[in-house]
């Protein structure tokens, strides 16, 4: 059986893995060196993507196949380009037209799509009813109880005396337990991170790399 | 107290060879730790398997692949699901640093490991940019979004995508995503169009989708690397042939356990040691 040294794929990306780790030990220009290919690559895999699938298949092909059905595509071609205006400086005033109209119509998306989609479903969603099961009454009103105080903290129109005060301390329990839960699941996203790695390392590199040197 | 002062100084290069060697040695050695399925992702998975034979489950790869090891697990799984349920998978992706790879990557493993059949099976329509714009047009007609695949090919000329013109079409939009994009399925596609939606989700935005889900807004979530454990569980279950397959979530489950023993330790070990320490300076 013929034992395969790890590909020139594999033997960069463990390059780069490890010059990143290395961070760990201290700073260091390995980890410079990795950190400022990974941006640059970035963003040319970026330009590329866009230019692959957004601008030939939905703007330069549409235009050279058929253009009487499609002219209307050059007007946003057209405001696309009056962006770049901005590097000349006795025309930038022009590219505030095309950005103008890309912040008008992504607060008019924006502004329905989180009313209709978030807050008034969500509000929606905290007003349970309490003509419920046993089980389940328990649950709604650790809900409402939770909406309630937490909405009694972040209310800075008066000062929290009173009724208001024992109600905003209970909102920050409620805050800490949701800070606490969102800070588990972060390490357990980071150390997935990491298991992602040395996954990759170990089974798509090192491992190879040994049996092909030492046979096995 | 000189040794709790002197461990409250340890380097903590130490505590990072302890968490390495914690991840290395299950990851060599995996120990096979039970998986518990949670029913935020048993709801995505009794929604997958109620759809059916020749129904479109429309998938959004919107991670790159920092967020491959949490949710190339989901996808792998989910796409081995509806293969066996007979139901087609339209990809695609609004994330634009590597989502169309990562697609093509978890979509041609299940050609390897199945025999799915591009363009009958699944197909991959690439990526687009324009994020709520993208989807808002989806709504009217897919085509309009995504003219050709991501090899190039018309999607008039793709048998799958025949019978797949919008969203009426979509018999359940899942969206694996990192950043907003998962939101933005939510709040606007499920709320503007009616599309069911679930979402998979890295551990660290995993918090947020659960207000979702309580508002039914979204059927379910599946939550980081323990999620996408417990759907490969759930698909094993399920479909025992394919139980072989690799289920890498549920081994970096082990790896999981260990690292958060050896986490807890030392926050256990480190306030231990910084009270013992507090209560000395105050007794002198």
């Amino acid at each position: 059986m013929q034992l395969q040294l790890p590909g020139i794929g594999e033997w960069m990306a463990a390059f780069f893995t490890l010059c990143i780790f290395s961070f760990l030990y201290r700073d260091n220009v390995l980890y410079r060196l990795a950190e400022s290919i990974f941006a640059g690559v970035s963003f040319g895999y970026y330009i590329g993507l866009a230019r692959l699938n957004t601008l030939e298949p939905n703007l330069f092909r549409p235009l050279f196949s058929d253009f009487a059905g499609h002219w209307p595509l050059l007007i946003p071609f057209a405001l696309g380009l009056i962006l770049y205006l901005r590097y000349v400086p006795k025309a930038a005033w022009i590219s505030n037209w095309a950005l103008a109209i890309y912040i008008g119509y992504y607060i008019g998306v924006n502004l329905i799509q989180r009313l209709h989609g978030e807050v008034l479903p969500q509000a929606k969603g905290t007003m349970l009813s309490l003509q419920v099961p046993p089980g389940q009454l328990l649950g709604n009103l650790v809900i409402i109880l939770g909406v309630l105080t937490v909405l009694i903290y972040f209310f800075f129109s008066s000062p929290q005396r009173g009724p208001l005060k024992p109600a905003a301390r209970i909102g920050v329990y409620y805050l800490m337990i949701s800070f606490g839960a969102s800070f588990g699941y972060t390490v357990m996203g980071r150390i997935s991170l990491l298991i992602g790695r040395l996954t990759f390392v170990i089974h798509e590199w090192a491992r190879p790399l040994v049996r092909a040197v030492f046979g096995g | 107290m000189k040794l709790a002062r002197k461990l409250l100084l340890i380097d903590r290069r130490i505590i990072f060879l302890l968490v390495l060697a914690g991840a290395v040695i299950p990851i060599l050695f995996p120990i096979g730790l039970a998986v518990q399925v949670s029913p935020p992702v048993r709801a995505v998975f009794q929604r997958v398997e109620a759809l059916r034979p020749g129904q479109t489950l429309l998938l959004s790869f919107d991670y790159g692949p920092s967020d491959g090891p949490e949710l190339d697990p989901m996808a792998d799984a989910i796409l081995r699901h509806c293969h066996k349920r007979g139901v087609k998978v339209v990809g695609l992706s609004l994330f634009p640093l590597g989502g169309v790879d990562m697609a093509f990557a978890r979509l041609r493993q299940l050609a390897t490991e199945l025999g799915a059949r591009d363009g009958e099976d699944w197909v991959n329509l690439g990526y687009k940019d324009g994020g709520q714009a993208a989807m808002k047009a989806m709504g009217d007609n897919l085509a309009l979004v995504f003219p050709v695949d991501a090899n190039g090919v018309p999607v008039g000329e793709i048998p799958l995508m025949r019978a797949v013109r919008n969203y009426n079409d979509v018999g359940l939009a899942v969206s694996l995503a990192t950043s907003v994009l998962g939101e933005w399925w939510i709040n606007l596609v499920n709320a503007q169009f009616g599309v069911d939606v679930a979402v998979g989700t890295t551990a660290v935005s995993a918090p947020k989708y659960y207000a979702f889900m309580e508002a039914k807004q979204a059927v379910g979530v599946i939550g980081g690397m323990k999620g996408a454990s417990e759907y490969e569980e759930l698909v094993a279950e399920a479909y025992p042939d394919l139980a072989g397959l690799s289920r890498t979530a549920t081994v970096g489950m082990d790896v999981q356990s260990i690292v958060h023993l050896v986490i807890l330790f030392f926050i256990l070990f480190g306030n231990a040691m910084f009270l013992a320490t507090r209560r000395t300076r105050q007794e002198a």
